[in-house]
């Protein structure tokens, strides 16, 4: 678990750098969700919609759009596949993404087509200290955070 | 940077523009694929159209009948944030501008303070004390003159919309759009006067749309320090825009979609020895999507706004809404001294419980939900 102060990055997730969604890979789903900087910059989630299960994606294709507090923007898919499961809670109320980002919050699944290949371009184990490190000072600097 | 100005715009050419715009200027300068160069558009819509925020329910926003009597055309915002009514009195604001690369989303607090920055010019220069207030607003001493939006284009491209007050009719307003409000009456109008203004009260005489638009135009160019260059669609950006528009915002798969995220209104009132306190609220899943705080207690001028505007589009959450209020009670504890925190914030949970208690309900019961709160809307 690699945490700075008020934000977490699971150790065991993958991340994308460019729009800090988080990948968790089990065999044969990757389940993904949004990232702690990623909420800090958007705000409280006001609504999601999602593509429907079955529907094949490539990696950095559009599954869904969201509403936060400051901008209405597209879900990315960070590995390629077939959406295998929406979070239907998360649906119902996105606000669960923000209070339980790694858990409840997640928001959907796909069966991957190339996880190895997609996997090398997303921030993983020890890249992800570092990572997190050069994000929060950027941020900071930046004075999109305190 | 392109200036485009046009007036009388249907809704649906008026939303299909802009985002064209927003999708095209997000491919960036290349020869082999349609773009666009970064844009302001500064229109008005055709009186009047009700539009609706990416996600809302058209059915809890806006009185349907009505809108349907008096000819009002109905859509909805690539943007996000709540529904509006657009006419000739209403300047919209639509910037298009490449992202920087996928850094939109790590930069999304700070993008709403930058575009809008040419509309707080352009008003400060016509003498309107005009500021951003974090979240989505441009707000004159604690009242909303205009509402702010950022769409990001999967492509990259950016639009920021904006909707200037140059004057409203505010009971018409209300009988357009819904609110948390039982009725329509003297005392509801003017508790909607203090919470918004125009620039036409603002500046206290007469100015025309045009007048306001070339002062925002101005503050664009002094602001991001470019010359503006007056200019129309291009013709291959008309076939895009009109293909859009035939396929998106004239149809009502696009117009009529729903959300999964029930809405759900609670009220609450608390007797305080300063005076009553009474709650309105909308709720949207657990967003405060509307809250309007009355009662007979005193509070210095725009207090009571400032609440509201910071309870709006925030979570629901008990204690996010505690922590709320109390940095808005520390910077104004003079100006809300007779409006005691603890019952406030009892009044707010209590008017929060009961929305959620309401959409239990209209849930346990499906006949009795006017809406069927599902559907596939991407």
């Amino acid at each position: 678990m690699s945490t700075n102060t008020n934000y977490t990055f699971p150790k065991d997730l993958y991340y994308d750098r460019a729009t800090h969604i988080w990948a968790r890979y089990d065999d044969e789903t990757v389940t993904i969700g949004l990232d702690a900087l990623g909420l800090e910059s958007l705000g409280d989630m006001a609504y999601i919609s999602l593509q429907a299960v079955g529907l094949p994606v490539q990696r950095g294709e559009s599954i869904g759009s969201l509403e936060a507090a400051k901008m209405v923007g597209d879900v990315i898919a960070p590995v390629g596949g077939v959406i295998a499961a929406r979070n239907e809670d998360v649906l119902r109320d996105p606000s669960l993404i923000n209070r339980d980002p790694y858990g409840a919050g997640w928001i959907l699944q796909i069966t991957p087509s190339a996880w190895d290949a997609d996997s090398h371009q997303l921030a993983h184990g020890t890249d992800v200290t570092a990572w997190v490190e050069s994000e929060i000072e950027r941020y900071r600097s930046q004075g999109w955070i305190e | 940077m392109r200036l485009i100005t046009d007036d009388s715009v249907t809704a649906s050419f008026g939303l299909a523009a802009d985002e064209c715009l927003a999708a095209r200027v997000g491919v960036g300068e290349r020869r082999d694929v349609a773009c666009s160069v970064p844009t302001l558009r500064l229109y008005t819509y055709r009186s009047h159209c009700a539009l609706v925020g990416r996600f809302q329910n058209l059915e809890n926003e806006v009185h349907r009948a009505y809108c349907a009597e008096h000819n009002l055309s109905l859509n909805r915002r690539p943007t996000g944030g709540g529904a509006i009514i657009m006419g000739n009195d209403q300047l919209g604001v639509a910037l298009t501008i490449p992202g920087s690369d996928d850094d939109s989303y790590s930069r999304a607090r700070e993008l709403m303070t930058q575009f809008s920055s040419g509309v707080v010019h352009g008003l400060q220069s016509l003498g309107v004390a005009a500021s951003f207030r974090r979240k989505n607003d441009i707000e004159v001493n604690g009242r909303k003159i205009v509402g702010l939006g950022i769409y990001r284009a999967p492509k990259g491209g950016l639009l920021f919309h904006a909707s200037l007050l140059v004057g409203v009719d505010i009971p018409f307003m209300l009988r357009v759009l819904k609110t948390p409000f039982e009725k329509i009456s003297d005392k509801e109008i003017d508790t909607v006067a203090d919470r918004i203004t125009t620039v036409r009260r603002e500046i206290g005489r007469e100015i025309t749309v045009d007048e306001v638009r070339a002062r925002v135009a101005e503050g664009y160019a002094a602001t991001f320090g470019v010359s503006l260059n007056g200019g129309g669609f291009s013709d291959d950006e008309c076939v895009a825009i009109t293909k859009l528009e035939r396929g998106k915002y004239l149809t009502a798969e696009w117009v009529d979609q729903t959300t999964a995220v029930p809405d759900a209104q609670g009220s609450a009132k608390i007797k305080t020895p300063n005076g009553l306190i009474d709650v309105r609220l909308t709720l949207a899943g657990n967003t405060i999507k509307a809250i309007m705080i009355g009662g007979d207690f005193f509070a210095a001028e725009g207090a009571v706004a400032d609440l509201e505007s910071t309870l709006r589009w925030h979570s629901a959450d008990p204690k996010a809404v505690v922590a709320t209020l109390e940095s808005v009670y520390a910077k104004r504890a003079n100006d809300l001294a007779s409006l005691p925190f603890d019952p406030l914030t009892q009044t707010i949970q209590q008017a929060v419980r009961r929305a959620r208690v309401a959409e239990s309900a209209s849930r346990a019961d499906p006949y009795g939900c006017f809406v069927t709160p599902e559907g596939a809307h991407v």
